[in-house]
């Protein structure tokens, strides 16, 4: 196998990774919104998405695949506060759009609240892998 | 752009495209796609080839724009 063999089988694999994970997506809207299952039925797929998606953003951030410059509070801040918001969009228009009764004030909060902390642990968590991947190429280059 | 250089100095040592595979690494369908002007090799892959046709990366890649 050469360079270019491995390039088109690198592309290949990438390609039938996406359309992989966008099927997984289709059938997990598919069974929670056509169907009408519950969320407990399609469990199994959702973590395997979640898990997947959160390994491939930090392999992304530590291996340098995602350009990221300097870390600036005030961007790092409006990430987190679009992704806040997002998270509660979703949430709002799952429980309180798609389901009847919906959520009443505080249990949205309190939803809210899981949101903030999970969004902000998992940029935490980011952040530290950038940081360490930046620092490994710098290693590489003394 | 078709790699016209490579094809004659590949032809002048009196080497096949599998010759030339074999010694650098690749298979015969790259050396082709390199030649064709339809793939572009790694540096590394350049360096070999031209170590092993004993030109430069100058006498096989460069190219002067027409003007």
């Amino acid at each position: 196998m050469d360079e270019r063999n491995k390039q088109i089988a690198l592309k290949v694999i990438a390609v039938m990774y996406f359309l992989t994970i966008i099927s997984m997506q289709g059938i997990v809207l598919y069974r929670q919104f056509a169907l009408g299952q519950e969320i407990g039925d399609f469990e199994d797929i959702a973590i395997i998405m979640t898990i997947n998606s959160i390994f491939l953003i930090s392999a992304l951030l530590y291996f340098g695949a995602l350009p990221v410059r300097k870390l600036k509070v005030k961007s790092i801040l409006l990430y987190y506060l679009t992704f806040v918001f997002l998270g509660s969009v979703f949430t709002y228009a799952k429980y309180n759009i798609f389901q009847s009764p919906g959520l009443s004030f505080e249990q949205l909060f309190n939803k809210l609240k899981i949101i903030s902390a999970i969004i902000g642990l998992l940029m935490g968590f980011w952040i530290l892998l950038s940081f360490l991947g930046k620092k490994r190429i710098d290693k590489e280059l003394e | 752009m078709e790699n016209i250089k490579l094809k004659l100095a590949r032809v002048e040592k009196g080497m096949s495209q599998q010759n030339l595979a074999d010694l650098v690494g690749a298979t015969r369908q790259t050396i082709g796609l390199i030649e064709k002007g339809k793939y572009n090799p790694s540096l590394n892959l350049c360096v070999k080839i031209a170590k092993t046709l004993d030109r430069t990366l100058n006498d096989l890649f460069w190219y002067e724009d027409k003007k």
